[in-house]
C-alpha cells in the first residue's frame, strides 16, 4: 500500500523522507486545488453575488505583497514561503466562520457553499502541514508568520459572505502563484517542474 | 422640400428653425456610449480592453480609454491603441492583485459620451489563448493508437514560474456527440490508445493558466484505417508455412506406422522354450507337445568321477605361509580359475564333459549362490550336482561345476603327514590362528632333545604372526609356568634362525616332521 504524507512517503514496508523537490511538488498541487474550488464558486454561485469593487478591504490587506510580476520574481525563497505562510494562516478562522453562516444564502447556494467550503478547509489544512515541514528546512526567515488577525466571530451577513470569499480567491490565488514561482526556483534542472 | 418651402415663409426666424431642422435631418448628435467592454490577459502579464463603439451621431467621433487602479486618484489614458487592433488599448505594464477600472469615452464635436466603468483584477481576466499547431498521427502497427502534440501559445512565460500551464484535450468520433475528455499536466503530447479502426475522430484541445482555460483549438479531423493488409497477409503466411510441415510429419507417421510402433514399443522378449513351438502349445495337441518337448531336448550325459579331468596344482613352500587355512585358500583359488577357462571353452565340451556355467541370467545368480555354499562347505557336492542337473532339465547350458571334485592339491612330500596333522587340528580360525587339539602329541611332532611341553600346548599359542612370532596367553594355570615360560621364550628366541634354515634345507632341519611346512614356529632342535 502506498502512505504518502508530508515528511513520509512509504510503499509497502518501506519509507523514505520526502525530498524537498517533491515537498514543494505537492505544496502547489494542493494550493492549485484550494484556488481552483475558490474560482469554481464564485463562478458558480454568480457574479451578481461577488461585486468586485468592495474587494480592496479583506483582512488581509495589510499584508505587504509583490504586486506584479518582476517585484514576484525578486522575492527570496524564504519570503515567498513566509507569505504563503502568513495569508493561509489568516483564513484559518474565517473558514471556519463561513462554513456556520451559509443559511443567509438563498436556498439554491446553501449546499454548494458548504460542501466546498468544508473542502477548502481540508486542503488549508493539509497545506498548511506541508508548508511547517518545508519551513522548517529552509532556515528561519521562512519560519515568520505574519499575523493578521480575523476580528468576526459571530455569524455575517450576506454582504460580508461575498465580500469574504471574494478576498479568499484573491488570496488563494497570491498562495499559489508564490508557491508555483519557488517550484520552478527548486526544481532547476528538471524544466518539467516549472 | 418641405423644408424649402418653409424657410421661404418665415425669414430669420425661419433660419434657425431651418438649422436645427437641418441638423435633425442629418442626424448629427453626440456619440452614443460605447459598449461591451471587455479585457482580458492571455499571459497573466499583459492584458488589452476592447469596446464596441456606439453609433457616432453622424460626426468624426473619437474614442478613449482612461483607466486607474485603486488607489490612484486620477484616470490615466490608455497607453497603446494599436497593438491590439482597432477600438481597443492595449496594456503592457500591470499590476496584479489590484483592482483595475477602466472607462472608454467616445467624444465628437458635439459631445462626449462615456461607457460604464469596468472593474477587474488581473488575476481574473487571465485567460490564455487556445494551443497551436495540433498534429494527430494515426498509428496501427502493433495496437491502434493516435499520438496528438501541440505547441503552447505564443508569448508565454512558463521558465520563470510566474505562469505554469494546464492542458487537456478532447476527442470524439465524428458521428458520436460525446466528448471524451484527457488531462495531460504540462505535457505537450498525449498518446490515446482506445480508438476503432475505420472511424473518423474528432480532436480538440485547449490550456489554462491558474485554473482558467482557454478556447478549443479547431477541430482536427482523422481517419483511422480498416484493417493493416500487411498484418493479415504476414500472418497468412506464417501460419501456412507453419502448417506444411506438421501435414508433412503426420503423413509420414501415418505411413510408418508400422515402424514408429516398433520404435516406440519394442517387443519384449518373452522366454522362448527350444523345440516347444507357443502355438503348438495353444492348439492344444499334447502328444505333439510331448514329443516336441522330449525329442529336441539334450539332457546331459553323466560321466563317473574317475574320468574326470584332474589338475594339478603345485604348492610353493618357500615364503608363504604354511597354514592349512592358506591352502584351503589355495583350493580355491585354482578351481576358479580353472571355472574360467571351462567357461571360455564351453562350445567346445559339450557332451564330453559336465555342462558349464548356465547362460541365463537368472541361473546363473542362483548358481554363485551355490557356489558360495559349496566352499565354505566343500562336501557332498555330487549330491549337489544331480540336484541341479535334475532342476535344469532340458537346459542344453552347462551345468556348473562343484569345486571338490575336480582338483586337489597335491604336494609330494609330506601328503601323509599332512593327513596326521590334520586330525590334530581342533578349530581353523579365521587367518592365521590353528588351534590344536590338547592331547599327546605324537613323537613325530616332537623336536629332539627340547623339552616337550614347549611344541606341545599349541594352546599356549595365542597369536600367530606372519613373520614367525608367536604371541603367548597369559596362562595362569600353568603348572610349570616358569618352565614353561623359559621353554617358550628359548623357543621364540631361537625361531627366526629356524626360520631361515627351514627356508633353505627342509629337508635336512626337519625331516620327519609334520608341522614344518605348516607351522612356521617349530624350530628343529638340531639347529641349537
Amino acid at each position: 500500500f502506498l502512505f504518502h504524507k508530508w515528511n513520509l512517503l512509504c510503499v509497502v514496508t518501506m519509507c523514505r523522507a520526502v525530498p524537498i523537490n517533491d515537498l514543494i511538488y505537492r505544496a502547489s498541487q494542493q494550493s492549485d486545488k484550494l484556488h481552483a474550488l475558490s474560482t469554481m464558486l464564485t463562478q458558480e454561485l454568480g457574479s451578481e453575488v461577488f461585486p468586485i469593487d468592495r474587494v480592496h478591504a479583506c483582512h488581509t490587506s495589510s499584508l505587504q505583497t509583490p504586486t506584479d510580476k518582476e517585484q514576484a520574481l525578486q522575492v527570496s525563497e524564504s519570503d515567498l514561503l513566509s507569505l504563503a505562510r502568513s495569508l493561509l494562516q489568516a483564513w484559518s478562522d474565517p473558514l471556519v466562520v463561513l462554513s456556520s453562516s451559509t443559511n443567509v444564502l438563498p436556498y439554491s447556494a446553501q449546499s454548494t457553499l458548504s460542501k466546498t467550503i468544508q473542502k477548502m478547509q481540508e486542503h488549508s489544512k493539509d497545506l498548511k502541514d506541508g508548508l511547517d515541514i518545508l519551513s522548517s528546512k529552509m532556515g528561519p526567515a521562512a519560519q515568520t508568520i505574519t499575523s493578521l488577525p480575523f476580528i468576526e466571530t459571530n455569524e455575517i451577513g450576506q454582504d460580508k459572505i461575498t465580500k469574504l470569499l471574494s478576498c479568499f480567491r484573491r488570496d488563494s490565488h497570491k498562495i499559489d502563484s508564490f508557491l508555483k514561482v519557488l517550484r520552478c526556483r527548486a526544481a532547476n534542472m528538471q524544466p518539467q517542474m516549472c | 422640400m418641405a423644408c424649402a418651402r418653409m424657410v421661404k415663409h418665415l425669414g430669420l426666424p425661419l433660419l434657425l428653425l431651418l438649422l436645427a431642422l437641418a441638423a435633425e435631418c442629418n442626424s448629427m448628435s453626440p456619440p452614443e456610449k460605447p459598449d461591451k467592454l471587455g479585457c482580458r490577459s492571455p499571459d497573466k502579464e499583459t492584458f488589452f480592453c476592447w469596446w464596441t463603439p456606439g453609433s457616432d451621431g453622424g460626426l468624426p467621433t473619437v474614442h478613449h480609454l482612461y483607466y486607474k487602479t485603486e488607489g490612484q486618484e486620477n484616470m490615466r489614458q490608455c497607453p497603446d491603441y494599436h497593438k491590439a487592433g482597432s477600438n481597443s488599448c492595449f496594456f503592457s505594464k500591470t499590476s496584479i492583485w489590484v483592482e483595475y477600472t477602466v472607462i472608454v469615452e467616445a467624444s465628437n464635436a458635439l459631445g462626449n459620451t462615456s461607457s460604464d466603468p469596468l472593474t477587474f483584477d488581473l488575476m481574473n481576466i487571465v485567460k490564455p489563448f487556445a494551443p497551436e499547431n495540433v498534429t494527430v498521427v494515426v498509428n496501427i502497427e502493433d495496437s491502434p493508437h493516435l499520438t496528438i502534440q501541440w505547441h503552447t501559445p505564443s508569448n508565454i512565460d512558463t521558465k520563470s514560474g510566474w505562469v505554469t500551464l494546464k492542458n487537456q484535450l478532447r476527442v470524439k468520433p465524428d458521428k458520436s456527440k460525446i466528448w471524451k475528455n484527457y488531462a495531460s499536466e504540462t505535457q505537450t503530447h498525449f498518446t490515446i490508445y482506445s480508438i476503432d479502426l475505420g472511424v473518423v475522430y474528432m480532436v480538440e484541445v485547449r490550456c489554462a493558466i491558474d485554473n482558467s482555460w482557454s478556447e478549443w483549438s479547431n477541430t482536427t479531423f482523422v481517419k483511422v484505417p480498416n484493417f493493416s493488409r500487411k498484418d493479415n497477409s504476414f500472418w497468412i503466411m506464417v501460419f501456412s508455412l507453419c502448417l506444411i510441415p506438421l501435414l508433412v510429419a503426420m503423413i509420414i507417421l501415418i505411413l510408418k506406422r508400422k515402424t514408429v510402433k516398433k520404435y516406440i514399443l519394442p517387443p519384449v522378449p518373452s522366454p522362448k522354450i527350444r523345440g516347444v513351438d507357443v502355438q503348438l502349445l495353444k492348439s492344444g495337441q499334447s502328444e505333439d507337445v510331448i514329443n516336441a518337448m522330449l525329442l529336441n531336448q539334450r539332457f546331459p550325459v553323466m560321466i563317473p568321477w574317475k574320468d574326470q579331468k584332474e589338475d594339478y596344482l603345485i604348492v610353493s613352500d618357500k615364503e608363504t605361509s604354511y597354514l592349512p587355512l592358506e591352502k584351503k585358500k589355495i583350493f580355491i583359488l585354482p578351481l576358479a580359475m580353472t571355472l574360467d577357462s571351462e567357461v571360455q571353452s564351453k562350445e567346445t565340451s559339450e557332451v564330453d564333459h559336465f555342462p558349464k556355467d548356465s547362460e541365463s541370467s537368472s541361473e546363473e545368480s542362483s548358481d554363485k549362490t551355490e557356489s558360495s555354499q559349496l566352499l565354505t562347505k566343500c562336501s557332498s557336492a555330487n549330491v549337489l550336482n544331480d540336484e541341479k542337473a535334475n532342476q535344469l532339465k532340458g537346459v542344453t547350458e552347462k551345468i556348473f561345476q562343484p569345486f571338490g571334485i575336480s582338483g586337489y592339491v597335491d604336494i609330494p612330500r609330506h601328503e601323509h603327514m599332512q593327513e596326521a596333522d590334520y586330525s590334530r587340528v581342533n578349530e581353523v580360525n579365521g587367518d592365521n590362528i590353528l588351534i590344536m587339539k590338547k592331547e599327546n602329541v605324537p613323537h613325530t611332532l616332537d623336536t629332539q632333545g627340547q623339552e616337550g611341553s614347549v611344541p606341545d600346548n599349541y594352546s599356549m599359542v595365542k597369536e600367530v604372526n606372519s613373520d614367525n612370532m608367536v604371541f603367548l596367553e597369559k596362562h595362569s594355570e600353568s603348572v610349570n609356568a616358569s618352565f614353561k615360560a623359559k621353554g617358550y621364550i628359548d623357543w621364540v628366541n631361537q625361531k627366526p634362525k629356524n626360520l631361515h634354515m627351514t627356508g633353505h634345507s627342509e629337508m635336512g632341519v626337519c625331516p620327519q616332521l609334520v608341522g614344518c611346512e605348516y607351522v612356521d614356529t617349530v624350530p628343529p632342535p638340531a639347529v641349537i
